[in-house]
């Protein structure tokens, strides 16, 4: 009797260490699919869902389409099957990648788990039922989307921190740490800040090293500490806070906004003031042209607008360099972002018959 | 781990090329030196030269062609279509193999 054979065991190939090539030929394979700006026209001209659909079935977001809409033809399926396809879009990008590129995207991509950990906290502070946050989710980062129902399933913000303890999340340590205080003071900043400031504190650590693509990838995290900041100190302008009092809501890790210019910025009296100490900064273009909105609007939000499409652009503009780096990999997955962020705009908007002149304003950098 | 051996087992090869071309070489041409006398340093160097010359072009024809090799497969998997751009692609390295044995060639016969 010949000895039995031993168990084939198929290896998915994963470029191993700094091997960028076949990674990102692959991106470049997938960033050739996003969608162009004449599409978005064809979909904005659309009559009503089904027409949208007919349209977007073709695209790669088909087959997830195809899935959702045998639950039915709406705005809601429609939206799961974009969200679907961004979370497969993103693991498969996630699975492709080498060893150094998996530890740089992992870290950036924490920013969404943050995002999921606030969006269920700030829920559990306003008592919302899971159902009712369930849509915000988008389940990109290292928390699954069973992860994240299963926290929003919680029933307070001391049942998702043990949880979260549980499972050895790193948000945990934070959320604990600022628990007894928050209980007392029923104070929500004091877990967004922790959460904040823990997240970009373990990011910039994962981050640290020589090689350019540490360098760019460590870029872009400053940046997106820079645009907190900096919109943080805008919202702060009419506190009137005292310095100390201010320093609080400061984030480390940002390249252009220190401490300092962070406490300078939020005592000032006026947006003007704000523009003219950084406008000789990288901020300074989308802080001018907001400005202008702001006199219109006269919403803070337009600044929150501006600085996202700055961070957007900044992404995008990583992939402009080292055609082997991590670059292509974060301006693809912002790419991807935006555009499933654009189609969900458009998505409601047609189910709900807003002008298109409208929906063209809310659209994130075309 | 493979890719250890694999890298050991084609620069072993390589290498061996390179010195044992020459030797076989030098003893043909110490044949051939009882009629002509010719300083048998010189004859070692230009065909170590020679050896050197297609070795070094190997090497680097195969270092380009696993670069191009890796990116033209993640662009397949993508790209179904490219494919025929893809094998011009892998073929363009040769070229370095092909300039490296003529000079290799050049040398010998100088």
């Amino acid at each position: 009797m010949s000895p039995a054979r031993p168990a084939v065991k198929v290896v998915k190939y994963r470029p191993a260490g700094r091997d960028y090539g076949y990674q990102n030929a692959r991106i470049r394979g997938m960033r050739s699919r996003l969608l162009r700006q004449s599409f978005f026209d064809e979909l904005l001209a659309a009559k009503d869902i089904g027409a949208m659909i007919q349209k977007m079935i073709e695209t790669e977001y088909g087959p997830q389409l195809e899935d959702r809409i045998l639950h039915g033809r709406t705005a809601t399926q429609v939206d799961e099957a974009l969200k679907d396809n961004m979370q497969s879009t993103f693991r498969k990008v996630l699975s492709h990648c080498n060893n150094e590129a998996t530890t740089l995207v992992t870290t950036l991509l924490g920013r969404w788990d943050l995002f999921n950990v606030k969006t269920i906290v700030r829920a559990k502070h306003m008592k919302l039922e899971a159902e009712e946050l369930l849509d915000s989710l988008i389940a990109v980062g290292q928390l699954s989307q069973i992860d994240n129902e299963e926290l929003a399933r919680q029933g307070d913000i001391r049942g998702l921190v043990d949880t979260l303890s549980t499972w050895g999340l790193p948000f945990a340590v934070p959320l604990r740490a600022v628990l007894p205080e928050y209980e007392e003071s029923d104070d929500l900043s004091l877990l967004e800040l922790a959460l904040d400031r823990y997240y970009y504190e373990w990011a910039a650590k994962r981050l640290k090293g020589w090689r350019e693509n540490h360098r760019i990838a460590r870029r872009f995290l400053a940046a997106q500490v820079d645009t907190m900041n900096l919109l943080t100190s805008i919202r702060l302008l009419n506190a009137d806070l005292a310095p100390e009092e201010a320093a609080r809501f400061f984030l480390p890790g940002g390249d252009v906004v220190d401490e300092a210019l962070f406490l300078e910025l939020s005592v000032m009296s006026d947006v003007d003031e704000v523009f003219r100490r950084v406008k000789k900064t990288q901020y300074g273009k989308p802080l001018d042209e907001a400005a202008l909105l702001y006199m219109e609007k006269g919403s803070v939000s337009v600044f929150e607008r501006a600085l996202e499409d700055f961070l957007f652009r900044q992404a995008f503009g990583t992939g402009k360099g080292d055609p082997l780096g991590i670059g292509l990999t974060i301006s693809y997955l912002w790419a991807k972002a935006n555009e499933v962020t654009n189609l969900r705009i458009v998505v409601k908007g047609v189910s709900v018959g807003m002008p298109e002149e409208r929906m063209r304003e809310e659209l994130i950098v075309v | 781990m493979i890719k250890n051996k694999l890298a050991k087992v084609v620069f072993g090869s390589t290498f061996l090329t390179a010195m044992v071309v020459p030797a076989i070489a030098l003893a043909q041409e110490g044949e051939a030196a009882a009629e002509v006398a010719v300083d048998p340093a010189v004859g070692v160097a230009k065909y170590a030269a020679a050896g050197a010359a297609i070795c070094v072009a190997a090497l680097s024809a195969a270092y380009a062609q696993s670069r191009i090799g890796a990116a033209g497969a993640g662009t397949l998997a993508e790209r179904p279509e490219a494919g025929t751009t893809l094998i011009v692609l892998m073929a363009l390295p040769e070229v370095i193999v092909l300039l490296g044995f003529v000079i290799a060639f050049m040398i010998g016969t100088a």
